[in-house]
Protein backbone atom coordinates (compact mmCIF):
# COMPACT_ATOMS: atom_id res chain seq x y z
CA UNK A 1 0.00 0.00 0.00
CA UNK A 2 1.66 3.47 -0.81
CA UNK A 3 0.86 6.90 0.79
CA UNK A 4 -2.23 7.98 -0.86
CA UNK A 5 -3.41 4.79 -1.03
CA UNK A 6 -3.24 4.68 3.17
CA UNK A 7 -4.32 8.31 2.72
CA UNK A 8 -7.71 7.21 1.33
CA UNK A 9 -8.41 4.58 3.54
CA UNK A 10 -7.33 6.70 6.72
CA UNK A 11 -10.14 9.22 5.78
CA UNK A 12 -12.40 6.76 7.47
CA UNK A 13 -10.11 6.57 10.61
CA UNK A 14 -11.92 6.74 13.78
CA UNK A 15 -9.68 6.90 16.63
CA UNK A 16 -10.40 4.63 19.51
CA UNK A 17 -12.54 3.15 17.13
CA UNK A 18 -10.91 1.49 14.05
CA UNK A 19 -8.14 -0.43 13.32
CA UNK A 20 -7.75 -3.82 14.40
CA UNK A 21 -11.12 -5.19 12.91
CA UNK A 22 -10.26 -4.07 9.67
CA UNK A 23 -7.08 -5.58 7.73
CA UNK A 24 -6.91 -2.64 5.62
CA UNK A 25 -7.08 0.14 7.95
CA UNK A 26 -4.40 -1.70 10.03
CA UNK A 27 -1.95 -1.82 7.10
CA UNK A 28 -2.50 1.65 6.11
CA UNK A 29 -1.75 2.89 9.91
CA UNK A 30 1.37 1.04 9.71
CA UNK A 31 2.11 3.36 6.43
CA UNK A 32 1.27 6.41 8.74
CA UNK A 33 3.98 5.07 11.40
CA UNK A 34 6.85 4.96 9.12
CA UNK A 35 5.70 8.45 7.10
CA UNK A 36 5.56 11.71 9.05
CA UNK A 37 3.30 13.72 7.10
CA UNK A 38 1.13 11.02 7.28
CA UNK A 39 1.11 10.96 10.44
CA UNK A 40 0.60 14.39 11.40
CA UNK A 41 -2.12 14.74 8.87
CA UNK A 42 -3.88 11.50 10.12
CA UNK A 43 -3.60 13.42 13.58
CA UNK A 44 -4.80 16.51 12.38
CA UNK A 45 -8.25 14.44 10.69
CA UNK A 46 -8.30 12.87 14.05
CA UNK A 47 -8.98 15.74 15.79
CA UNK A 48 -11.26 17.42 13.17
CA UNK A 49 -12.77 14.15 13.54
CA UNK A 50 -13.58 14.40 17.38
CA UNK A 51 -14.33 18.50 16.80
CA UNK A 52 -17.60 17.39 14.61
CA UNK A 53 -18.56 14.27 16.45
CA UNK A 54 -18.51 16.68 19.61
CA UNK A 55 -20.87 18.60 17.85
CA UNK A 56 -23.47 15.87 16.92
CA UNK A 57 -23.09 14.49 20.58
CA UNK A 58 -24.06 17.42 22.09
CA UNK A 59 -27.65 17.88 20.63
CA UNK A 60 -29.46 18.13 23.28
CA UNK A 61 -32.87 15.44 24.07
CA UNK A 62 -36.01 17.45 24.79
CA UNK A 63 -36.93 17.02 28.51
CA UNK A 64 -39.57 14.61 29.17
CA UNK A 65 -39.04 12.95 26.32
CA UNK A 66 -38.56 9.60 28.02
CA UNK A 67 -42.18 9.95 29.97
CA UNK A 68 -43.98 11.01 26.37
CA UNK A 69 -42.58 7.99 24.66
CA UNK A 70 -43.40 5.54 27.73
CA UNK A 71 -46.99 7.62 27.81
CA UNK A 72 -47.74 7.17 24.35
CA UNK A 73 -47.19 3.32 24.16
CA UNK A 74 -49.14 2.86 27.37
CA UNK A 75 -51.75 4.60 24.79
CA UNK A 76 -51.81 2.87 21.94
CA UNK A 77 -50.59 -0.76 23.00
CA UNK A 78 -53.84 -0.47 25.42
CA UNK A 79 -55.29 0.01 22.58
CA UNK A 80 -54.15 -3.07 21.05
CA UNK A 81 -55.34 -4.41 24.01
CA UNK A 82 -55.39 -7.99 21.77
CA UNK A 83 -52.01 -8.18 21.94
CA UNK A 84 -51.91 -9.46 25.21
CA UNK A 85 -49.90 -12.84 25.24
CA UNK A 86 -51.83 -14.21 27.96
CA UNK A 87 -54.91 -13.42 26.11
CA UNK A 88 -53.58 -15.36 22.99
CA UNK A 89 -52.36 -18.15 24.41
CA UNK A 90 -55.93 -19.44 25.58
CA UNK A 91 -57.28 -17.82 22.51
CA UNK A 92 -58.98 -20.83 20.75
CA UNK A 93 -59.80 -20.57 16.92
CA UNK A 94 -62.97 -18.69 17.59
CA UNK A 95 -61.28 -16.45 19.48
CA UNK A 96 -58.43 -15.59 16.09
CA UNK A 97 -60.99 -15.56 14.18
CA UNK A 98 -62.79 -12.76 16.92
CA UNK A 99 -59.30 -10.46 16.73
CA UNK A 100 -58.83 -10.72 13.58
CA UNK A 101 -62.32 -9.15 12.93
CA UNK A 102 -61.69 -6.71 15.43
CA UNK A 103 -58.61 -6.07 13.63
CA UNK A 104 -60.26 -5.40 10.21
CA UNK A 105 -62.97 -3.35 11.86
CA UNK A 106 -61.04 -0.74 14.22
CA UNK A 107 -59.59 2.50 13.06
CA UNK A 108 -55.94 2.27 12.63
CA UNK A 109 -54.31 2.96 15.99
CA UNK A 110 -51.55 5.47 14.78
CA UNK A 111 -54.36 7.76 13.92
CA UNK A 112 -56.52 7.36 17.46
CA UNK A 113 -57.14 10.89 19.19
CA UNK A 114 -55.74 9.88 22.20
CA UNK A 115 -51.95 9.53 20.82
CA UNK A 116 -52.63 12.38 18.62
CA UNK A 117 -52.93 14.43 22.11
CA UNK A 118 -50.82 12.99 24.51
CA UNK A 119 -48.21 13.76 21.39
CA UNK A 120 -49.38 17.73 21.19
CA UNK A 121 -49.49 17.69 25.30
CA UNK A 122 -45.98 16.43 24.80
CA UNK A 123 -45.10 19.40 23.11
CA UNK A 124 -46.70 21.95 25.02
CA UNK A 125 -44.40 20.08 27.64
CA UNK A 126 -41.60 20.21 26.56
CA UNK A 127 -39.77 23.49 24.72
CA UNK A 128 -40.60 24.01 21.40
CA UNK A 129 -40.36 26.61 18.60
CA UNK A 130 -42.62 29.24 18.12
CA UNK A 131 -42.72 30.00 14.35
CA UNK A 132 -44.44 33.60 15.33
CA UNK A 133 -44.39 35.78 18.16
CA UNK A 134 -47.04 38.18 18.63
CA UNK A 135 -49.66 39.02 20.69
CA UNK A 136 -51.41 39.81 17.42
CA UNK A 137 -54.35 37.25 16.72
CA UNK A 138 -54.69 38.88 13.46
CA UNK A 139 -51.13 38.16 12.12
CA UNK A 140 -51.09 35.00 13.57
CA UNK A 141 -54.14 34.01 11.55
CA UNK A 142 -52.72 35.49 8.46
CA UNK A 143 -48.98 33.66 9.44
CA UNK A 144 -50.83 30.11 9.68
CA UNK A 145 -52.83 30.84 6.40
CA UNK A 146 -50.22 31.68 4.36
CA UNK A 147 -48.01 28.81 5.40
CA UNK A 148 -50.71 26.19 5.15
CA UNK A 149 -51.55 25.78 8.60
CA UNK A 150 -55.59 27.20 9.71
CA UNK A 151 -55.94 30.33 10.08
CA UNK A 152 -59.53 30.03 9.86
CA UNK A 153 -60.08 28.32 13.23
CA UNK A 154 -63.13 29.40 14.92
CA UNK A 155 -62.90 29.49 18.87
CA UNK A 156 -65.72 29.83 21.78
CA UNK A 157 -65.89 33.20 22.60
CA UNK A 158 -64.04 33.56 26.51
CA UNK A 159 -61.34 32.13 24.42
CA UNK A 160 -61.26 34.19 21.41
CA UNK A 161 -61.21 37.04 23.94
CA UNK A 162 -57.62 36.09 25.14
CA UNK A 163 -54.44 37.52 23.38
CA UNK A 164 -52.31 35.33 21.66
CA UNK A 165 -48.52 34.97 22.38
CA UNK A 166 -47.48 33.24 19.32
CA UNK A 167 -47.98 30.28 17.00
CA UNK A 168 -46.17 27.50 15.43
CA UNK A 169 -46.39 25.14 12.74
CA UNK A 170 -46.44 21.54 13.53
CA UNK A 171 -47.08 18.48 12.11
CA UNK A 172 -48.90 14.49 13.36
CA UNK A 173 -48.14 11.69 10.54
CA UNK A 174 -47.70 14.11 8.12
CA UNK A 175 -50.80 16.39 8.80
CA UNK A 176 -50.35 19.76 9.38
CA UNK A 177 -50.97 20.79 13.21
CA UNK A 178 -51.69 24.43 13.88
CA UNK A 179 -50.55 25.46 17.30
CA UNK A 180 -51.52 28.88 19.52
CA UNK A 181 -50.17 29.91 22.37
CA UNK A 182 -52.90 32.28 24.09
CA UNK A 183 -52.58 34.21 27.15
CA UNK A 184 -54.33 32.91 29.99
CA UNK A 185 -52.42 34.48 32.21
CA UNK A 186 -48.80 35.82 32.50
CA UNK A 187 -47.30 32.66 33.71
CA UNK A 188 -49.89 30.21 32.11
CA UNK A 189 -50.22 30.10 28.58
CA UNK A 190 -52.77 27.94 26.88
CA UNK A 191 -51.82 26.01 23.91
CA UNK A 192 -54.53 25.23 21.22
CA UNK A 193 -53.92 22.53 18.46
CA UNK A 194 -55.99 22.75 15.35
CA UNK A 195 -55.76 19.62 12.95
CA UNK A 196 -58.22 18.68 10.55
CA UNK A 197 -61.12 16.37 11.56
CA UNK A 198 -59.73 13.78 8.69
CA UNK A 199 -56.47 12.81 9.64
CA UNK A 200 -57.96 11.52 13.30
CA UNK A 201 -59.66 7.99 13.22
CA UNK A 202 -61.88 9.48 15.98
CA UNK A 203 -62.00 12.68 16.13
CA UNK A 204 -63.80 14.48 19.34
CA UNK A 205 -67.38 14.92 19.08
CA UNK A 206 -68.68 17.87 18.03
CA UNK A 207 -70.85 18.72 20.97
CA UNK A 208 -69.53 19.71 24.64
CA UNK A 209 -65.71 19.78 24.56
CA UNK A 210 -64.45 16.75 26.68
CA UNK A 211 -61.89 17.27 29.46
CA UNK A 212 -58.51 15.08 30.30
CA UNK A 213 -55.57 14.88 31.97
CA UNK A 214 -51.99 14.39 30.15
CA UNK A 215 -49.72 14.71 33.00
CA UNK A 216 -49.68 17.87 34.39
CA UNK A 217 -51.89 19.17 31.52
CA UNK A 218 -56.06 19.35 31.65
CA UNK A 219 -56.77 18.76 27.89
CA UNK A 220 -60.19 19.92 26.66
CA UNK A 221 -60.71 18.57 23.08
CA UNK A 222 -63.80 19.10 20.64
CA UNK A 223 -64.81 19.76 17.14
CA UNK A 224 -66.24 22.49 14.99
CA UNK A 225 -66.98 21.79 11.45
CA UNK A 226 -63.91 20.27 9.41
CA UNK A 227 -61.43 20.80 12.19
CA UNK A 228 -60.68 18.68 15.66
CA UNK A 229 -59.19 21.43 18.32
CA UNK A 230 -57.70 20.07 21.79
CA UNK A 231 -56.94 22.63 24.29
CA UNK A 232 -54.32 22.34 26.86
CA UNK A 233 -52.56 23.82 29.81
CA UNK A 234 -51.76 23.41 32.90
CA UNK A 235 -53.90 23.41 35.94
CA UNK A 236 -57.67 21.71 36.45
CA UNK A 237 -60.74 21.20 34.46
CA UNK A 238 -62.18 23.93 36.31
CA UNK A 239 -59.21 26.40 35.03
CA UNK A 240 -60.39 25.04 31.64
CA UNK A 241 -63.91 24.90 31.82
CA UNK A 242 -63.85 29.17 32.28
CA UNK A 243 -62.82 29.14 28.51
CA UNK A 244 -66.36 27.38 27.17
CA UNK B 1 -42.02 14.76 34.83
CA UNK B 2 -44.76 12.29 34.37
CA UNK B 3 -43.93 9.87 37.24
CA UNK B 4 -47.06 7.83 37.83
CA UNK B 5 -46.55 5.69 34.82
CA UNK B 6 -47.68 2.12 35.81
CA UNK B 7 -48.03 0.56 33.16
CA UNK B 8 -45.89 -2.13 31.07
CA UNK B 9 -45.96 -2.63 27.45
CA UNK B 10 -43.98 -5.46 27.75
CA UNK B 11 -47.10 -7.35 30.43
CA UNK B 12 -49.33 -7.02 26.68
CA UNK B 13 -46.15 -7.85 24.27
CA UNK B 14 -43.51 -9.79 25.75
CA UNK B 15 -40.11 -8.93 24.56
CA UNK B 16 -36.95 -10.32 23.58
CA UNK B 17 -34.79 -12.64 26.83
CA UNK B 18 -37.69 -10.90 28.93
CA UNK B 19 -36.24 -7.10 28.33
CA UNK B 20 -38.05 -4.27 30.50
CA UNK B 21 -39.61 -1.80 27.91
CA UNK B 22 -39.22 0.98 30.04
CA UNK B 23 -34.96 -0.08 30.74
CA UNK B 24 -34.69 0.02 26.72
CA UNK B 25 -36.01 2.91 25.93
CA UNK B 26 -34.23 4.81 29.51
CA UNK B 27 -31.10 3.22 27.52
CA UNK B 28 -31.49 4.12 24.07
CA UNK B 29 -33.53 6.76 23.76
CA UNK B 30 -31.14 9.47 23.77
CA UNK B 31 -29.20 7.82 21.10
CA UNK B 32 -31.93 7.06 18.81
CA UNK B 33 -33.05 10.69 19.50
CA UNK B 34 -29.71 11.85 18.33
CA UNK B 35 -29.81 10.34 14.98
CA UNK B 36 -33.48 11.25 14.62
CA UNK B 37 -32.84 14.88 14.83
CA UNK B 38 -29.67 14.57 12.73
CA UNK B 39 -31.78 13.36 10.51
CA UNK B 40 -35.14 15.23 10.60
CA UNK B 41 -33.83 18.80 12.12
CA UNK B 42 -36.75 19.44 13.86
CA UNK B 43 -37.25 18.86 17.42
CA UNK B 44 -40.68 17.70 16.65
CA UNK B 45 -40.08 15.29 13.81
CA UNK B 46 -37.43 13.71 15.84
CA UNK B 47 -39.46 13.33 18.58
CA UNK B 48 -42.52 11.47 16.76
CA UNK B 49 -39.33 9.23 15.01
CA UNK B 50 -38.45 8.11 18.38
CA UNK B 51 -41.34 7.48 19.41
CA UNK B 52 -42.41 5.29 16.42
CA UNK B 53 -39.56 3.33 16.89
CA UNK B 54 -40.98 2.57 20.28
CA UNK B 55 -44.10 1.87 19.71
CA UNK B 56 -42.39 -0.75 16.53
CA UNK B 57 -40.45 -2.33 19.79
CA UNK B 58 -43.51 -2.51 22.18
CA UNK B 59 -45.38 -4.47 19.41
CA UNK B 60 -43.04 -6.07 17.35
CA UNK B 61 -39.44 -6.25 19.79
CA UNK B 62 -40.30 -9.83 21.10
CA UNK B 63 -39.63 -11.38 17.61
CA UNK B 64 -36.11 -10.27 18.39
CA UNK B 65 -34.10 -13.45 19.96
CA UNK B 66 -30.71 -11.75 20.27
CA UNK B 67 -30.28 -9.03 23.15
CA UNK B 68 -27.49 -7.77 21.62
CA UNK B 69 -29.05 -6.28 18.51
CA UNK B 70 -31.42 -4.56 20.32
CA UNK B 71 -29.79 -1.33 19.44
CA UNK B 72 -28.89 -1.63 16.01
CA UNK B 73 -32.81 -3.25 16.08
CA UNK B 74 -33.69 0.65 17.06
CA UNK B 75 -31.58 2.81 14.61
CA UNK B 76 -32.67 -0.08 11.52
CA UNK B 77 -35.99 0.72 12.62
CA UNK B 78 -35.86 4.39 13.11
CA UNK B 79 -33.80 5.11 10.06
CA UNK B 80 -36.75 2.65 8.28
CA UNK B 81 -39.83 5.04 9.85
CA UNK B 82 -37.60 7.66 8.60
CA UNK B 83 -37.54 6.53 4.84
CA UNK B 84 -41.38 5.93 5.24
CA UNK B 85 -41.88 9.75 6.01
CA UNK B 86 -39.60 10.92 3.21
CA UNK B 87 -41.50 8.54 0.29
CA UNK B 88 -44.01 11.60 -0.47
CA UNK B 89 -40.76 13.78 -1.35
CA UNK B 90 -38.41 13.60 -3.60
CA UNK B 91 -36.76 10.54 -4.28
CA UNK B 92 -32.75 10.25 -3.93
CA UNK B 93 -31.23 12.56 -6.95
CA UNK B 94 -28.94 10.59 -9.02
CA UNK B 95 -25.90 12.03 -9.85
CA UNK B 96 -22.44 10.75 -10.66
CA UNK B 97 -19.96 12.62 -8.12
CA UNK B 98 -16.17 13.50 -9.57
CA UNK B 99 -12.61 12.53 -7.61
CA UNK B 100 -13.01 15.69 -5.94
CA UNK B 101 -16.05 14.82 -3.99
CA UNK B 102 -13.68 12.76 -2.01
CA UNK B 103 -11.10 15.65 -1.17
CA UNK B 104 -10.95 16.47 2.00
CA UNK B 105 -10.32 20.31 2.56
CA UNK B 106 -7.85 21.58 5.15
CA UNK B 107 -9.44 22.56 8.73
CA UNK B 108 -8.12 24.13 11.61
CA UNK B 109 -9.59 21.50 14.35
CA UNK B 110 -9.11 24.42 16.39
CA UNK B 111 -11.09 26.42 14.21
CA UNK B 112 -13.77 23.73 13.60
CA UNK B 113 -14.23 24.04 17.40
CA UNK B 114 -15.81 27.12 17.19
CA UNK B 115 -18.39 26.16 15.20
CA UNK B 116 -21.79 24.95 17.05
CA UNK B 117 -23.88 21.83 16.82
CA UNK B 118 -26.61 23.65 14.57
CA UNK B 119 -24.11 25.47 11.65
CA UNK B 120 -23.38 21.44 11.74
CA UNK B 121 -26.44 20.22 11.28
CA UNK B 122 -27.59 22.78 9.39
CA UNK B 123 -24.50 21.84 6.80
CA UNK B 124 -25.04 18.06 7.00
CA UNK B 125 -28.64 19.21 5.75
CA UNK B 126 -27.17 20.50 2.78
CA UNK B 127 -25.79 17.20 1.65
CA UNK B 128 -27.71 14.68 -0.38
CA UNK B 129 -29.43 12.28 1.72
CA UNK B 130 -27.61 8.79 0.44
CA UNK B 131 -24.82 10.84 2.73
CA UNK B 132 -26.83 12.26 6.03
CA UNK B 133 -27.42 8.50 7.40
CA UNK B 134 -24.59 6.98 7.39
CA UNK B 135 -22.60 10.06 8.33
CA UNK B 136 -25.03 10.74 11.18
CA UNK B 137 -24.34 7.28 12.57
CA UNK B 138 -20.62 7.85 11.46
CA UNK B 139 -19.99 10.14 13.90
CA UNK B 140 -22.71 9.27 16.73
CA UNK B 141 -22.47 6.32 17.30
CA UNK B 142 -19.15 4.04 17.70
CA UNK B 143 -20.60 1.32 15.12
CA UNK B 144 -17.99 -0.42 12.72
CA UNK B 145 -19.04 -0.10 9.38
CA UNK B 146 -20.16 -3.81 8.98
CA UNK B 147 -22.82 -2.57 11.44
CA UNK B 148 -23.65 0.55 9.77
CA UNK B 149 -24.10 -1.13 6.57
CA UNK B 150 -27.13 -4.05 8.29
CA UNK B 151 -28.90 -1.01 10.04
CA UNK B 152 -29.42 1.27 6.61
CA UNK B 153 -29.64 -2.13 5.21
CA UNK B 154 -26.79 -1.31 2.02
CA UNK B 155 -23.52 -2.83 1.42
CA UNK B 156 -20.71 -2.33 2.97
CA UNK B 157 -18.51 -0.51 0.45
CA UNK B 158 -21.32 1.70 -0.12
CA UNK B 159 -21.35 2.89 3.30
CA UNK B 160 -17.74 3.44 3.51
CA UNK B 161 -18.04 5.09 0.01
CA UNK B 162 -20.72 7.41 0.94
CA UNK B 163 -18.93 8.02 4.57
CA UNK B 164 -15.93 9.13 2.72
CA UNK B 165 -18.09 11.62 -0.13
CA UNK B 166 -19.88 12.91 2.60
CA UNK B 167 -17.39 13.46 5.08
CA UNK B 168 -15.46 15.47 2.39
CA UNK B 169 -18.28 17.26 0.89
CA UNK B 170 -19.74 18.25 4.87
CA UNK B 171 -16.56 19.39 5.58
CA UNK B 172 -16.06 21.65 2.83
CA UNK B 173 -19.44 23.48 2.94
CA UNK B 174 -18.09 24.02 7.20
CA UNK B 175 -14.95 25.31 5.47
CA UNK B 176 -16.73 27.60 3.40
CA UNK B 177 -18.77 28.71 6.18
CA UNK B 178 -15.50 29.41 7.88
CA UNK B 179 -14.31 31.04 5.77
CA UNK B 180 -17.44 33.51 5.14
CA UNK B 181 -17.19 34.24 8.80
CA UNK B 182 -13.98 35.20 8.56
CA UNK B 183 -12.66 32.03 10.48
CA UNK B 184 -10.65 30.37 7.84
CA UNK B 185 -8.54 32.51 5.50
CA UNK B 186 -10.21 32.32 2.17
CA UNK B 187 -9.15 29.68 -0.37
CA UNK B 188 -7.37 31.41 -3.73
CA UNK B 189 -9.33 31.25 -6.69
CA UNK B 190 -8.08 29.54 -10.22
Amino acid sequence: MDKEQAKAVLALYRPGRDGDDDPEMAEALAVAERDPELARWLSERGAVYRAIKAKFKSIEVPDGLKEQILAECVTRTKISWARRPAFLAAAALLVVSLALAVFWLRPRTENKFAVYRNRMAGTALRDYRMDLVTNDLNAIRQFLQKNKGYGDYVLPQPLAALAGVGCALLSWHAHPVSMVCLEADKQNPLYLFVIDRSALADPPPVSAPQFARVGKLATASWSQGDKAYLLAGLGDEAFLRKYF
Amino acid sequence: MAGGLKFHPHNYAPMAAELDFESVVERYYRPLYQFAFSLTRTEADASDLTQQTFYVWATKGHQLRDEAKVKSWLFTTLHREFLKTQRRQARFPHYELSQRDHELPAIDPATMNQLDATQVLKSLAQLDELFQAPLALFYLEDYSYKQIAAILEVPIGTVKSRIARGMAQLEKILATGLSASGLLPKEPHG
